[in-house]
């Protein structure tokens, strides 16, 4: 059996890597002494896939908004039952997640993880969809986005994501509408499977203390795609430009709740987006972070509270920084901050903060090691963006403060957008 | 790596000064921890202000004069963390105070414990002061912040609508004061009496120590001799046990109005069960059949038969003897769910309940226990339950405790379990009358 080994002396960490013959990608992070394992398996197609071609046809077809979301749901069920009856009865706890660009099942156990990873492989390539269980879904599915419509965390943070971006998908709303769902149907719903679930476009990810072939040999055992085409994603150009600087609504909240943001339009992906993401969060860190005059600032003048944070995101086909909380008065804070990110902008980061922020940052992803669950998912999401999960110590080690300073100058060249939830 | 991977256990090391050190014992985790809990009885008198004491620690102290200084030597530490808040289990508040940095062994020599515990003794000692008060101005921001942090708690629909039926379901008891305590308490706290709280604290409440990760014995001894060495605290207070009885006369229906898009159900029910009792083990597996997973029978009615929500689940407070059943629904479907709910609460008096739900529930618990103890913030809340409640439990006989479960003894304490108050959320402007079928 041909595997690759990484390790990780310094951290302690292995992982083994694995190519199926169909093209399915397959890692095992070997994790000695913990209870847990989990095993994932998921497809690099989200919400934000809403335009393409099925396979053997040329012309492109625009599916509703939440319907990769509405596929999750409905792969749990099965001819024979539901698939989270399966895995809970053997003891294991199921799930499964939609994102902008990923499909996602899995499951944790401590025992019979054999059984429920086959389980898992089985069911994922098997979807079993009637008109009737697709209806059952949408009083479910509906009872869901009914519960993100009154959540101003998401809202707000949508809202950003509609004034950013003009053209790309990413701004669509993960589950849909209770609208757009009540168009979707079965026969979408396997045009949607049979382009996006081939194993090229897919991985497998295994956490727990076990050996690289018990894994990889069940992984030969299960994998019989049938569906093998490569999927070609295409995505709109995106502008330089934002499309509305600000975008507000009303919700039964206390007081405002803001997120401002800016996206980033740099195409890159491997180790150059690993350091991109590792140097725009060392910056972001240093203008927002709790050690900043910024948030010193704003916190003494009670323009924000604890509720404050601050994201990156870089991925292969869109990314954004974004940051907010509550604040009696947004625009007064998202002012305020303005003016200091284009201090920033002109001074750069000096060599002291940024060596400690750095230093800082590299504990948060050795820290992050502790958590079975985490490790999954960033494996996952490291291979769905063309990088290499343990190349993050490599990337911290090779960045500088000069390149930190041009890709914050880079990205902050384009327009922030600010969404504020007021209450009633 | 190959450090002990068998047994978690937490080993008591000392009681001085009226703290309890214990060590944790586990050797896979990345970082090190100490968690300081000082514990309180639950009172309206004193949980706001026990509530605001961790976050004027937070802001700094005597060598690290504000959040900047603070959070920038934390940076210097490898990204260590100091974190502190309150909780609250049955009719006791925690204020809690949790330190943890990366191991030694990823930190090129650079030795952390010693500094980030140094650090730690700082926040909870040496706060900032004058004359006879917290330092006014930062007194008055927390203030500020604390009265819209508890005003903020309707954002989250879900949240807001569970306290609200505790609120009421428990109005005279001292279970019905929310973790941070109200806003009229919060009003009423100025610098003086804040800061003579602070001194109850550190002088009085009991308090329990953690110590996880690769710490060696001389840090740990170090930490042992020094913290809380000056303060004097030979008055330990007496904490009270909570009741988990109360005679419910008639089930009480709340209707709150609020302009969202969902309505959100909470059932209270009292299981009259203690967190030491026997019956505690088979009202967790009784929970976990009603309303735990994915195979439970709030799951498979009210979600995957009848459609009606996303989320139907039953939680317990094991300290208080309560279990709130919730979810979230269309307003006009109220009638239905509530029908469903309880038929479902009734179908397990009757013992109608599958040989399967009781053993895949069993498992799922065994799954949880186990995995409980990959985390290492979870360990030291499992531990510290166990401590307060004297259980002298540990993962693995707790494992067995509830693997000897029978269906008789879920259904021996099914028929204990009563409904005292029902809150419903309502959408405003939602249709009033109900559908029936």
């Amino acid at each position: 059996m041909n595997y690759r080994t990484l390790t990780f002396d310094k951290l302690g960490e292995t992982i083994y890597e694995y190519d199926h013959k169909t093209g399915l990608k397959v890692f095992l992070a070997k994790k000695a002494g913990y209870n847990k394992k989990t095993a994932m398996f998921g497809t690099n197609y989200g919400s934000m896939d809403s335009v393409f071609k099925v396979q053997g046809n040329d012309k492109e077809i625009h599916v509703p908004d939440g319907i990769a979301h509405f596929l999750e749901h409905k792969l749990f069920e099965q001819e024979d039952g539901n698939m989270l009856d399966k895995f809970t009865s053997l003891g294991a706890s199921p799930n499964a997640f939609t994102s902008f660009s990923q499909t996602v099942y899995y499951f944790s156990c401590t025992d019979l993880f054999e059984d429920n990873f086959r389980m898992l492989l089985d069911y994922v390539q098997n979807p079993w969809l009637t008109d009737e269980n697709v209806e059952k879904e949408k009083g479910i599915i509906g009872q869901e986005i009914r519960m993100y419509e009154d959540n101003a965390d998401w809202r707000v943070f949508f809202n950003l994501l509609d004034c950013l971006y003009v053209n790309h998908p990413v701004k669509i709303e993960i589950a849909g509408t209770i609208e757009s769902i009540l168009k979707i149907n079965k026969e979408l719903l396997y045009d949607c499977y049979n382009t996006f679930y081939t194993p090229s476009n897919m991985a497998v990810v295994v956490v727990g203390d076990f050996e690289p072939e018990s894994i990889f040999s069940i992984v030969d055992e299960m994998i019989q795609f049938k569906n093998t085409g490569k999927v070609e994603k295409k995505y709109p150009d995106e502008p330089k430009e934002i499309n509305i600087e600000y975008k507000e609504q009303k919700l039964a909240v206390s007081m405002p709740l803001f997120n401002m943001g800016v996206k980033d339009i740099a195409k890159v992906s491997g180790f150059e987006l690993l350091k991109r993401r590792i140097a725009l969060g060392i910056a972001l860190y240093h203008t927002l972070g709790r050690s900043s005059d910024l948030y010193s600032r704003l916190y003494d003048e009670g323009l924000i509270n604890d509720s404050f944070h601050f994201d990156v995101s870089i991925n292969k086909n869109y990314g954004y920084l974004a940051w907010g909380g509550q604040s009696p008065d947004p625009k007064k804070t998202a002012d305020i901050i303005s003016e200091t990110i284009a201090e920033v902008k002109s001074k750069g980061i000096g060599q002291e903060a940024f060596d400690r922020i750095r230093k800082s940052q590299e504990g948060m992803f050795i820290r992050s090691l502790n958590s079975v669950d985490n490790i999954a998912r960033e494996i996952m999401d490291s291979y769905f963006n063309d990088t290499n999960y343990f190349d993050v110590g490599k990337a911290y080690s090779q960045i500088d403060i000069d390149y930190t300073n041009s890709v914050f100058r880079e990205v902050f060249e384009n327009q922030t957008a600010l969404a504020v939830i007021n209450p009633l | 790596m190959g450090l002990h991977s068998g047994k978690t256990t937490a080993e008591k090391l000392a009681v001085k000064n009226g703290i309890t050190f214990y060590r944790i014992n586990s050797g896979k985790f990345k970082t090190s921890r100490a968690d300081v809990f000082f514990v309180d009885n639950l009172s309206k008198e004193r949980a706001s202000g026990n509530a605001i004491l961790p976050l004027m620690m937070k802001r700094g102290c005597e060598s690290y004069p504000s959040v900047q200084a603070l959070e920038g030597k934390l940076e210097e530490l490898y990204g260590a963390d100091i974190n502190a808040g309150v909780t609250k289990k049955g009719e006791l508040q925690f204020i809690g105070f949790h330190m943890s940095h990366i191991s030694d062994r990823y930190t090129n020599g650079e030795r952390l414990f010693d500094q980030c515990s140094d650090l730690l003794m700082c926040m909870l000692e040496k706060p900032l002061i004058e004359k006879d008060g917290f330092k006014e101005s930062l007194f008055r921001q927390e203030r500020d912040n604390m009265v819209d942090y508890i005003r903020s708690r309707v954002n989250d629909k879900l949240r807001f609508s569970l306290s609200r039926c505790i609120e009421e379901m428990c109005a005279d008891e001292p279970y019905s004061i929310p973790e941070d305590g109200t806003e009229e308490d919060v009003l009423l706290l100025d610098p003086q009496n804040t800061l003579a709280l602070y001194q109850q604290m550190i002088k009085t409440y009991p308090a329990y120590v953690y110590i996880s990760g690769e710490v060696d014995d001389k840090s740990i001894q170090r930490f042992i001799d020094q913290f809380m060495a000056t303060v004097d605290r030979g008055n330990i207070k007496k904490i009270n046990p909570t009741n988990v009885n109360k005679d419910i006369k008639e089930v009480r229906k709340i209707d709150e109005q609020m302009d969202i898009s969902q309505g959100k159900l909470c059932m209270g029910f009292r299981t009259f069960v203690e967190p030491t009792s026997e019956e505690y083990y088979p009202l967790v597996v009784y929970n976990g059949i009603l309303g735990g997973d994915a195979h439970s029978k709030l799951f498979r009615n009210v979600r995957e038969k009848a459609s009606l929500a996303y989320y139907a689940q039953s939680v317990l407070e094991k300290y208080k003897g309560l279990m709130i059943i919730m979810s979230g629904i269309e307003a006009g479907n109220r009638g239905k769910a509530e029908d469903i709910i309880l038929k479902q609460v009734e179908a397990m008096k009757k013992g109608d309940i599958a040989k399967k739900d009781i053993e895949a529930t069993l498992k799922s618990l065994e799954t949880g226990m186990k995995t409980m103890q990959d985390g290492q913030g979870a360990i030291v809340d499992f531990f510290m339950s166990q401590h307060l409640t004297e259980s002298g439990e540990d993962f693995d006989s707790m494992i067995e405790k509830l693997k000897a479960v029978t269906l008789d003894d879920v259904v021996k304490v099914a028929q204990k379990v009563q409904l005292d108050t029902i809150y419903f959320l309502k959408p405003e402007g939602s249709r009033n009358e109900e559908e029936t079928i």
